[in-house]
């Protein structure tokens, strides 16, 4: 009926049905909107969010008050000793001179101050040597970055360590330092003209359309010729000995952590495919080893190892006490990775591995170029968590005797000039480990949300 | 067969080649080659450390246990005098470990549970103190947190004279915290039975409401009346049999407390780190596992009239606690384990006792370090059983 309706009311002279419009909706109340909306949602929904939205800003307010003020406001930043902080302030504020004359120790440990440009010299080549991992442009990012790992510690340790250099030692220092070279050789032929420097030497001689064979040649040629100028360089140098005694401070904190990671992955890596072989021997003696380590706490290890490792070995060699903390870092890291590989492993279908069969791979070639890179890519956040964790755990080394950063933070306390000084060392150190160790798990999420951009479509 | 003869005729080397490209000798083979390497290694440690112990007259034997120890403990769980063996500072040390470890569970779960729940909070000011709290303390090395609230907090308590005082009976200064000690009295074992039985009553109420509710679908109050079975009965029995339990309050007498119990200051360090250290991460645990339970499920819930409450407890938290409870346990193995840092501060848990203090008397390095290891083993190896067991139990079951 309404269908028929309309025309006979259009005859009947009656005015014609208005066509419909929507009204324009009304604009949302102003308590929706804008700051003061968001407000009202995620602070005062209720009078119990409120409430505690009251409190949890009272809480921050107190907390952030109390810290300025003691680190800031009432801080001291001129004095001689304690006891002239003490005077002026008392214990309301925090007494940073204190602190400020210990950076160098809190640093380098007891290295010798003049030797210290040593330490600083290594850390500057391993940013030079990372820095290529950013740029863009660079093509053998993956060579780089391993060259990076494996090499650059034969480097370090001289540049640290110093003395006497054996035949094998000099030509392992050399082999590091050539890399370094070739890591910036490549990146400078890359950016300029895309080629990487072996190719670019080859075209350099213009042998470029020469077979492939000779070209290989020639680009190992060239590679030998930068592994004599590094020998010769590694001859001219005579670094006095710095016994790793004196090493300590934030300096050897990154050395036994740095050592236990770059250690940690490979051994992980093959301690996970022992474990999950199908050869029971292997994967039962995997297993054992695995077990073993994650189910006592570091600092037993810490201390059979320093307590076992002179036993160990034959009657008279010597272990100093640093190797022993690093042997037993390494162990305990490596236990650990190999359960995250393990389950980064697990996570991969199995049709993946049936997959690389059936193209004719064999387990090496499966494992290496189709299982490990996807499995990787999945552990990347338990990884850095893992590493996060190690870094943290270098502290306990600091039980046995070495002096890690938190050991010289407590010795702070112990100088006679600043004696009882432990609240602002502690600070100062924790502002260190908590800016490290949160860069680290930031840069992670960041590294996982890249990788992932694929599956988010 | 067919393969075995052409490899005859085709000559030793063919043969060879084709053994080793045969799956099975080549897994007997690696096996065979690894562990003749462990064997090897073993054989070389083990013949090194006999060498060495023998130039430095040490000794692989228990005998030492029964010898006397000669030191003192400054806080042992279980009676300790100095004087006592070797096996009995084994024990003390145990039961330190363990006490910090159940003392520590029990609070970092408490504090974990309102830090998970203050993370997936509607409230941006909360959301956020939580995050920045479980940000802060868990990037921060759990060590240096001990070291600082033992040399920040604990030793700087003023002195037993002017300590921080709460109704008199509680008090805080730099020699630990004092709290009122429980004295037994006669009328304590009636009391005792009288909450044991509120116990297996409150049990039997909860397993009667269940049945009910599976079985006739009534709902009967759980909360309450379990409540009232756990006070009441113990409460009555105390009244009738005349005030069973007095209570030993610490003194101040002259430059110290007398009396109560006296919980020393590194125990209050140890327990406050580990506590909060590991509290972030059962928060992590926390939300996560209230994240995996999809939102239908309340959606539904809300559909059905459940309400908001119920289908917390009913529903959600359920489900969660399948995700939750696995990594909850290995955070309570964690807590176990980090205990140990104790040694830096001076409690007496077991590697400071044992894997330090008598190591460094008895010199037996083999066998301490034996020992501790397999404590720690023994431990990790009973959760991870009865993970497993749990793990099994809360199979989804599908039909």
């Amino acid at each position: 009926m309404a269908n028929t309706s309309s025309p006979m009311a259009a005859s009947s002279g009656l005015p014609p049905a208005e066509i419909f419009k929507p009204k324009p909706a009304r604009a949302a109340p102003a308590s929706t909107l804008g700051i003061q909306g968001w407000i009202r949602q995620n602070m005062f929904s209720s009078i119990p969010s409120a409430v505690v939205t009251l409190l949890g800003l009272w809480i921050v307010y107190a907390f952030l008050d109390a810290i300025l003020t003691w680190a800031v406001g009432n801080a001291v930043w001129e004095a001689s000793n304690r006891r002239e902080c003490l005077d002026q302030v008392g214990r309301s504020g925090a007494c940073w001179p204190g602190v400020v004359a210990w950076i160098p120790n809190l640093i380098y440990g007891l290295y010798p101050k003049d030797q210290v440009w040593r330490i600083n010299l290594a850390a500057l080549v391993l940013l030079v040597w990372a820095v290529p991992l950013w740029l863009p442009r660079v093509r053998s990012k993956v060579e780089i970055g391993l060259s990076l790992v494996l090499l650059f510690p034969l480097l370090a340790s001289y540049l640290f360590l110093g003395g006497e250099k054996g035949a094998i030692w000099s030509a392992l220092i050399a082999l590091g330092l050539a890399a370094f070279l070739w890591a910036l050789l490549t990146t400078a032929t890359e950016m300029t003209t895309g080629l990487s420097f072996t190719r670019f030497v080859v075209g350099a001689v213009g042998a470029s359309n020469r077979s492939e064979e000779a070209s290989r040649r020639i680009g190992f040629a060239a590679l030998l010729l930068v592994y004599a100028v590094a020998f010769v360089a590694v001859q001219g140098m005579a670094l006095s000995l710095v016994q790793t005694r004196l090493w300590g401070g934030l300096f050897l904190t990154t050395v036994i952590s740095g050592i236990g990671i770059a250690f940690s992955l490979p051994a992980g890596i093959v301690l996970a495919l022992a474990r999950r072989s199908r050869m029971p021997l292997i994967s039962l003696l995997a297993t054992a080893f695995i077990e073993l380590f994650r189910s006592v706490p570091l600092i037993t290890i810490l201390f059979m190892f320093n307590t076992m490792l002179p036993l160990f070995l034959p009657v008279g060699v010597e272990v100093n006490q640093l190797l022993r903390a690093i042997v037993a870092v390494c162990l305990f890291a490596a236990a650990y990775m190999a359960e995250v590989v393990r389950g980064g492993l697990q996570a991969i279908p199995r049709g993946q591995y049936e997959a690389a069969s059936a193209m004719g791979l064999g387990f090496w070639q499966a494992t290496g170029l189709v299982i490990m890179p996807q499995a990787l890519k999945i552990m990347i956040p338990t990884i850095v968590g893992n590493f996060i964790g190690l870094f943290k755990d270098t502290t306990l080394v600091s039980i046995i005797g070495l002096f890690d950063l938190l050991s010289m933070a407590r010795a702070v306390g112990e100088d006679t000039r600043w004696l009882g000084l432990f609240l602002e060392p502690f600070f100062f150190v924790t502002m260190i480990y908590f800016v490290a160790c949160f860069g680290m798990s930031q840069y992670s999420l960041n590294l996982e949300q890249r990788l992932s951009a694929g599956e988010r479509r | 067969m067919a393969l075995l003869d052409i490899t005859a005729q085709a000559g030793p080397g063919a043969r060879l080649m084709a053994l080793l490209n045969n799956a099975r000798f080549r897994s007997v083979l690696y096996q065979a080659l690894t562990l003749g390497c462990v064997v090897l290694l073993f054989w070389y440690l083990v013949s090194n450390t006999i060498e060495n112990m023998s130039q430095r007259d040490m000794s692989a034997g228990f005998d030492f246990l029964g010898v006397s120890a000669g030191f003192g403990i400054g806080f042992t769980l279980i009676p300790y005098r100095e004087g006592d063996t070797y096996l009995r500072v084994f024990m003390v040390g145990i039961a330190n470990t363990l006490l910090v470890a159940v003392v520590a569970i029990v609070l970092s779960t408490l504090l974990g549970l309102v830090v998970g729940l203050a993370r997936l909070s509607s409230n941006w000011v909360i959301r956020n103190v939580a995050r920045w709290y479980i940000e802060i303390l868990r990037n921060t090395p759990l060590l240096l947190q001990i070291i600082a609230w033992y040399f920040g907090v604990f030793t700087l308590l003023p002195r037993p004279r002017d300590s921080v005082g709460w109704l008199d009976a509680v008090f805080l200064n730099n020699r630990g915290l004092y709290i009122p000690a429980p004295l037994v009295g006669s009328g304590f074992t009636v009391a005792l039975v009288a909450l044991l039985l509120g116990i297996a009553g409150a049990f039997a109420w909860t397993r009667f409401a269940r049945r009910e509710r599976e079985q006739a679908g009534r709902i009967r109050p759980v909360i309450a009346p379990v409540l009232a079975l756990l006070v009441v009965p113990p409460l009555l029995a105390a009244l009738v049999a005349g005030a069973p339990l007095a209570w030993d309050m610490p003194q101040l007498r002259g430059f110290n407390f007398v009396g109560g119990i006296n919980i020393p200051p590194s125990f209050c360090a140890l327990i406050i780190a580990l506590s909060i250290y590991t509290s972030c991460f059962i928060g992590e645990n926390v939300r996560s596992g209230v994240q995996s339970v999809s939102r239908g499920q309340t959606e539904a819930a809300r559909a059905l009239g459940v309400p908001p409450g119920r289908t917390m407890r009913s529903i959600i938290l359920p489900q969660a606690l399948r995700v939750i409870i696995p990594p909850l346990i290995s955070q309570y193995l964690n807590i176990t384990k980090n205990s140990s840092l104790a040694i830096a501060i001076g409690f007496p848990d077991l590697v400071s006792v044992w894997m330090n203090t008598s190591l460094n008397q008895s010199g037996r390095a083999i066998p301490i370090v034996a020992m501790t290891m397999g404590f720690y083993c023994l431990v990790s190896l009973a959760v991870s059983l009865a993970m497993n067991r749990y793990n099994r139990a809360i199979l989804i079951r599908e039909r």
